[in-house]
């Protein structure tokens, strides 16, 4: 048997499998996958150079000692492990947590508050709906840095009106000197910024509720607490859920409010992760360490995450 | 199509020359040409201007701002260079060389601050031929200048001008109350400030933050080492709560004084920023502080009633004497620009003393000396206030003093670790001697990182 006869059932068997792989695919990503891959080529390609590779990147660089203009050096864990017992970095958590859940949970009842009002018969609808979304529309460092003026013990507006013209006070407080006035202060400027997109939020949920169910509601003799209890709030479920879960991200990695009022301080009393993250990155340029800052919370906002796509999915397919 | 290679076609079709002939012909003349243009583009390119990219610094003192850019434009034009000029702030010049460094794309040319040479070595430039060429012309280099350009034996930065804080006095009042300007933070600060201040008129004696500040820092850094103390020995190593604890203690807890005990700072002086105190006292309501010159230079540019009521002093001090941080704004050049020797020469053509004096000038005591010969300028005689400025820089001392100024040294300033440390006791209510450990453990970690 010649050399080439002999490679003959070798091929056969090739092409054999080759023909069952390509059946296997058409049977798990449809008939048409190849061009289904064509079109879908570009935007993976896009996916991974701008999502992926940073962020794989990002996590290289958390597990190295990185200086500024020096190369990175491999250090596995250390950033972590070192991270996890410093006294600066659990405060920063802390205060995270506490400006987070307490921004949030206030931008909630303000942002429902504005919804309802906005969905009643009031007068100028229309010009108060534009009012109250200025605050979201303003750029956060404009409105940080007047808040900035208005926060200031001696030449700020708050307590001029505060001790001068309603005389509530016997002398102005010192808004951002004081570490229990300097948390309520950003979270204070974190809420006016943010209430305006749950309000807005809320608004176009409940306008999508049917006026039968009210109506229905009301002969049945539901009172208007029982109406907001078992039709409103049903109705915008998924948008609240949706809400709150999106300003939880946002409102864990504001910077500029307190970075502009306070830079962390007094002391260290409104030091949050993305302040503490910019100090390590620039004031101290150790990159790794700055990046497992960054990091470190990534579980519990991935988490964050995947509910809220869960829900993001769950609200696409009803 | 070229005319040439047309004819040429035109005789093919005709018969008039062979195919083979006309391939000859048609590449001699394309090939010809192509190589005509590469003389063209070289040519055009020999004569494109070179580009430089220079970073400034944007002081608040816009009139010496304009002046460097004026400098800057002129040398362009003379020497046929485009120059890209941009600014940094300083509020956002670490972010921006620290991106421009790690992106491999850093300007030929920047004007650094006193951490500059220290902390950007890698990416950095042995500038020590112009250096010592300049410092060599004007007298010498004076000491805190060479500690802050030279780094590892080398220079990294070119020694500019110097800017330093100094003690504002409220001149007014104090002549109404027959006071003289304190020489010692304790007793005659808290005892001036006790008689000058008026709490129900919102007039405080005296206004120095603790907060996260380079105001607050640079307080905490002087007040320290004119106590005697500091966060480092003499050999660079940690200091704060070791060998000069007893020193840091009794330091820290006047810091605090000023605000728990003394009450002699406004209320809300632990939320200020740097430029709190600049418009509390431009809004009369300070009696005294500390400040660099752009707080003068800011009342004397707007013609402010209180520049010719204001007395700038040295620095009170401690038991120890009045020690003060010095700076030293200076030019690098970075290792990736491919004009280096362009580079030399603005800084030389911006160090020249004509060009100099009329930026000290427009600079209202803010561009003090860093050689010996500047500091012999007539200029500094020229404003009664401006001898304070003088002489505070003249005995100025560097990051890590009494030690090296090391990139520990540097860090923990950048840190705000000082401020934090008296912030944790008039915020946080720790003890003196509980926030000087946790401040000591904070500069002992800094230290073990930058060594290793």
């Amino acid at each position: 048997m010649s050399i080439q006869a002999a490679q003959l059932p070798a091929k056969a068997a090739l092409d054999g499998r080759g023909r069952a792989v390509a059946v296997g695919l058409r049977r798990v990503l449809g008939p048409d996958y190849r061009m289904g891959m064509l079109f879908v080529a570009p935007i993976l390609l896009l996916v991974l150079a701008l999502v992926a590779y940073p962020f794989g990147y990002a996590v290289y660089l958390s597990m190295t000692r990185k200086y500024v203009g020096l190369p990175p050096v491999w250090v596995g864990f250390d950033n972590y492990v070192k991270l996890t017992w410093d006294g600066f970095f659990q405060r920063a958590v802390v205060n995270s947590f506490i400006f987070t859940f307490g921004s949030v949970g206030v931008k909630l009842v303000l942002g429902m508050a504005m919804a309802l009002v906005l969905t009643s018969q009031i007068r100028w609808r229309g010009f108060w709906t534009g009012v109250l979304l200025i605050p979201w529309v303003a750029p956060t460092v404009v409105s940080a840095l007047n808040f900035l003026w208005i926060f200031d013990y001696s030449l700020g507006v708050l307590n001029y009106l505060l001790v001068r013209v309603f005389r509530l006070l016997p002398q102005g407080i010192g808004w951002l000197s004081e570490p229990g006035t300097a948390m309520a202060s950003v979270i204070g400027v974190n809420i006016w910024r943010g209430f305006p997109f749950f309000g807005i939020s809320f608004l176009a949920g409940m306008k999508a509720i049917p006026g039968e169910l009210y109506e229905a509601a009301a002969v049945d003799g539901a009172t208007a607490l029982q109406r907001f209890r078992h039709v409103t709030v049903p109705g915008i479920k998924n948008i609240l859920i949706i809400v709150v879960l999106l300003s939880t991200i946002w409102t864990f990695n504001d910077f500029q409010i307190v970075y502009i009022l306070t830079k962390g301080g007094p002391g260290g009393a409104t030091q949050v992760l993305p302040v503490f993250t910019y100090e390590i990155a620039f004031g101290a340029q150790r990159l790794g360490e700055a990046i497992a800052v960054a990091l470190y919370m990534l579980p519990a906002l991935a988490a964050v995450i995947i509910v809220l796509a869960r829900y993001m999915r769950r609200g696409r397919r009803s | 199509m070229d005319n040439r290679l047309r004819d040429l076609s035109e005789q093919l079709a005709a018969g008039l020359i062979a195919r083979r002939e006309f391939l000859r012909k048609a590449a001699v003349v394309t090939g010809g040409t192509a190589a005509g243009l590469g003389v063209l583009r070289t040519m055009a390119g020999a004569q494109a201007k070179p580009k430089l990219r220079v970073w400034l610094f944007k002081s608040f003192v816009t009139a010496g701002n304009d002046v460097l850019a004026k400098h800057i434009e002129t040398w362009g034009q003379e020497r046929k260079v485009d120059v890209e000029l941009d600014w940094a702030t300083f509020g956002d010049r670490e972010q921006k060389f620290v991106a421009a460094i790690e992106a491999g794309n850093p300007p030929d040319v920047a004007e650094m601050n006193l951490y500059g040479p220290m902390r950007y070595k890698p990416a950095l430039r042995d500038v020590s031929k112009v250096a010592t060429e300049i410092a060599k012309a004007k007298g010498g280099l004076l000491p805190f200048a060479e500690k802050a350009t030279k780094v590892d034996g080398k220079f990294l930065g070119v020694p500019r001008y110097a800017m330093i804080t100094v003690f504002y006095i409220r001149k007014d009042i104090m002549e109404a109350k027959g006071l003289k300007p304190p020489k010692l933070y304790d007793p005659d600060v808290v005892e001036f400030a006790k008689k000058t201040q008026d709490a129900a008129k919102d007039l405080w004696g005296f206004g120095q933050t603790l907060n996260r500040s380079d105001d607050g820092d640079g307080f905490m850094q002087n007040i320290l080492w004119s106590y005697g103390g500091g966060p480092w020995d003499k050999d660079g190593k940690p200091a704060l709560a070791t060998s000069n604890r007893e020193a840091n203690l009794k330091a820290l807890q006047f810091a605090v004084d000023t605000i728990k005990k003394h009450k002699i700072q406004p209320p809300g002086v632990m939320g200020w920023t740097d430029v709190s105190n600049n418009e509390a006292y431009m809004a009369g309501k300070l009696v005294t502080t500390n400040n660099g010159a752009s707080l003068y230079y800011a009342m004397v540019a707007k013609k402010h009633e209180l520049a010719a009521k204001t007395l700038l002093t040295l620095t009170p001090g401690g038991p120890a004497g009045s020690l003060v941080g010095g700076s030293c704004y200076n030019w690098g050049i970075f290792s990736k620009s491919k004009h280096a020797e362009l580079g030399e020469d603005l800084i030389r053509w911006l160090e020249d003393e004509t060009r100099f004096t009329e930026y000290m000038n427009a600079s209202v005591g803010q561009a003090g000396p860093v050689y010996k010969g500047r500091a012999d300028h007539p200029y500094w005689k020229s404003d009664p206030n401006f001898e304070a400025i003088l002489q505070n820089i003249l005995r100025s001392v560097m990051p890590g003093h009494p030690g090296p100024m090391t990139p520990a040294a540097v860090e923990v300033q950048a840190q705000k670790t000082l401020t934090d440390m008296a912030g944790r006791v008039v915020t946080a209510g720790l003890s003196p001697e509980a926030a000087l450990k946790e401040a000591h453990g904070r500069v002992e970690e800094i230290y073990k990182i930058r060594r290793g």
